[in-house]
């Protein structure tokens, strides 16, 4: 049982963490990690079978911060696992499995807010002390470290069987996970704070209102928002762009003129009428 | 792909980037999303073109600062980005803000792009043909369905931030020379702020649960009751919040992140939410 509990409690951290070094590749899907457990514990064609039904299950599940769905990668490990152990099908493993996915994505949302959260100011701290080694070594200590402590549930979860896991991890009360989803939910109004201390100016900041209003009561795709927001930046780009050639050309009647009237005040010796005003 | 315009010395740095880029979200927090992760991608350029270590810091201090897009993406907004960093080094009075300002424009609308063409596209595709394999017991299904997903994402990856570069370079230079950096700083600042707001609806999020019970009867619900005065207005009053508190304030984002922490226990302690 050890050896089963480490062997997917490290492919947990590889896949499921993995995804997040290695950005995008989609190393966390069941499709991948069924097959690899399967391939640990010494049958992979169920860990095949089970991780394609898996991937059918949750292709749609794209998790942003929702409790209400299970984290695929953590679900499908346990579920393959479990399978194999009982010598059981996907009926026998799911209703196991998934129960544990979904406080696994709690614990996911605890992990990110609680513990990776407070580190972003760290961040910019090493960034003004110009402190690279740091900024680095923070990088990847947070990421080995938050997937680890996240890979314990699996590993948890095999030694001492589900039941007593799931008991366990329920007795985190409810209101203090329910608490942080929230904190989670609300958190990205700090990123959004700083971008628009980036971007605001007095003239403009009514844009960021017509942005919020969009999405908010036409409910319009961010694609369609931002075709949107491109063709207002032209616009404007545009009548700034004649204002500057407009600009330039009174300036070059201005200097033109101011010559002119140097001439003049040779010739006419403080005979000047106030043609200047004319130009400001 | 135009790559002999770029130094020897440039192609290596993009490599960098496209090999550092990769780890974007390692380190991925909810208030600065893949913030260290673009800096991390950024370093190598930095130490590259800027020699003095203040100017280093404030190089360090820019890029640190929120980032959140398709992964598949960001190497052609590093590359962009890349670029300007470069124009700043060697013109002493380019304005540093352009270079956030066209960052944060790009990466509202590249996210939509690519989270429909890779996510929704791409995804169902490599994961329908990988499911047929796999039912029918073959062992290759995994391996087929990380290629089909990772062959194209990686070429727009490796080619995204050579473009975005070159295109940096060839273009911000002409417009800085032109006295058009201006307009088109303001511009790219219209654009971001308008995705800006339109992202704020998107992902603050917050629904008070708790309704007025009368006699065992909900008399009012809150959050219907809030939606009729305006849709979303407690995050857009939290973000606004946290806007003036960072802006005219100058509070650490430490206190705004444990304040929120504690806001979000507390509300769901007490029921609201």
């Amino acid at each position: 049982m050890l050896y089963q509990a480490i062997i997917v409690a490290l492919i947990v951290w590889l896949t499921v963490g993995g995804q997040e070094l290695l950005g995008f590749t989609q190393l966390g899907r069941p499709i991948v990690i069924g097959p690899l457990v399967g391939l640990a514990l010494g049958d992979l064609k169920t860990g095949l079978l089970l991780g394609a039904a898996l991937e059918t299950i949750f292709m749609g599940v794209v998790n942003i911060g929702g409790a209400s769905s299970a984290e695929p990668g953590l679900a499908s490990a346990l579920a393959v696992a479990f399978a194999i152990n009982l010598h059981g099908g996907l009926g026998v493993a799911l209703p196991i499995a998934i129960p544990i996915g979904i406080i696994g994505l709690q614990i996911k949302t605890l992990i990110y807010v609680l513990f990776v959260g407070p580190f972003a100011s760290r961040f910019d701290t090493l960034a003004k002390q110009g402190n690279q080694k740091q900024i680095v070594a923070l990088h990847y200590g947070l990421w080995a470290s938050q997937w680890f402590i996240y890979s314990l549930i699996p590993f948890f979860a095999i030694l001492f069987g589900s039941t007593a896991t799931q008991e366990i991890l329920n007795m985190i009360p409810k209101t203090i996970v329910n608490g942080l989803t929230v904190a989670g939910n609300l958190l990205p109004a700090v990123g959004m704070a700083m971008l628009m201390k980036i971007l605001w100016q007095n003239n403009i900041s009514v844009y960021y209102f017509l942005g919020f209003l969009i999405v908010a009561y036409f409910q319009v795709p961010l694609i369609a928002v931002a075709v949107m927001a491109i063709v207002i930046g032209v616009v404007s780009g545009q009548r700034d762009f004649e204002m500057h050639q407009l600009n330039k050309k009174v300036t070059e009647q201005k200097s033109l003129a101011a010559a002119n009237v140097q001439n003049a005040q040779v010739a006419g010796a403080g005979n000047d009428i106030e043609d200047d005003d004319f130009f400001d | 792909m135009a790559n002999n315009t770029l130094s020897k010395d440039e192609q290596k740095l993009l490599h960098q980037m496209y090999w550092r880029s990769f780890m974007l979200y390692s380190s991925v927090t909810p208030a600065k999303q893949g913030a260290s992760g673009f800096e991390y991608s950024m370093l190598p350029f930095i130490n590259y073109f800027y020699k003095d270590p203040e100017d280093k810091k404030e190089a360090m201090v820019r890029q640190m600062s929120y980032f959140n897009t398709n992964l598949a993406m960001s190497p052609f907004i590093m590359g962009i980005t890349a670029s300007m960093e470069k124009e700043n080094a060697t013109k002493k009075n380019f304005n540093a803000d352009s270079i956030n300002a066209i960052k944060t424009s790009l990466m509202g609308p590249l996210a939509g792009i690519g989270d429909s063409v890779f996510w929704d596209v791409l995804k169902a595709i490599a994961a329908g043909v990988a499911i047929s394999l796999a039912k029918s017991g073959n062992f290759l299904a995994p391996i087929i369905f990380l290629l089909i997903f990772n062959i194209p994402v990686q070429a727009v990856r490796w080619y995204g931030g050579k473009l975005g570069y070159t295109l940096g370079s060839t273009y911000i230079s002409k417009l800085y020379e032109n006295g058009l950096i201006n307009i088109l700083t303001k511009a790219a600042s219209i654009v971001g702020l308008i995705m800006v707001g339109a992202m704020t609806n998107q992902m603050v999020l917050f629904k008070v649960k708790w309704n007025m019970v009368m006699a065992g009867k909900t008399v009012l619900k809150t959050q219907v009751m809030l939606d009729q005065i305006f849709k979303g207005l407690v995050p857009l009053l939290i973000t606004l919040l946290c806007f003036y508190l960072l802006k005219k304030k100058n509070v650490s984002i430490n206190y705004l992140i444990f304040g929120i922490i504690i806001l979000g226990i507390v509300v769901s302690l007490l029921g609201i939410a």
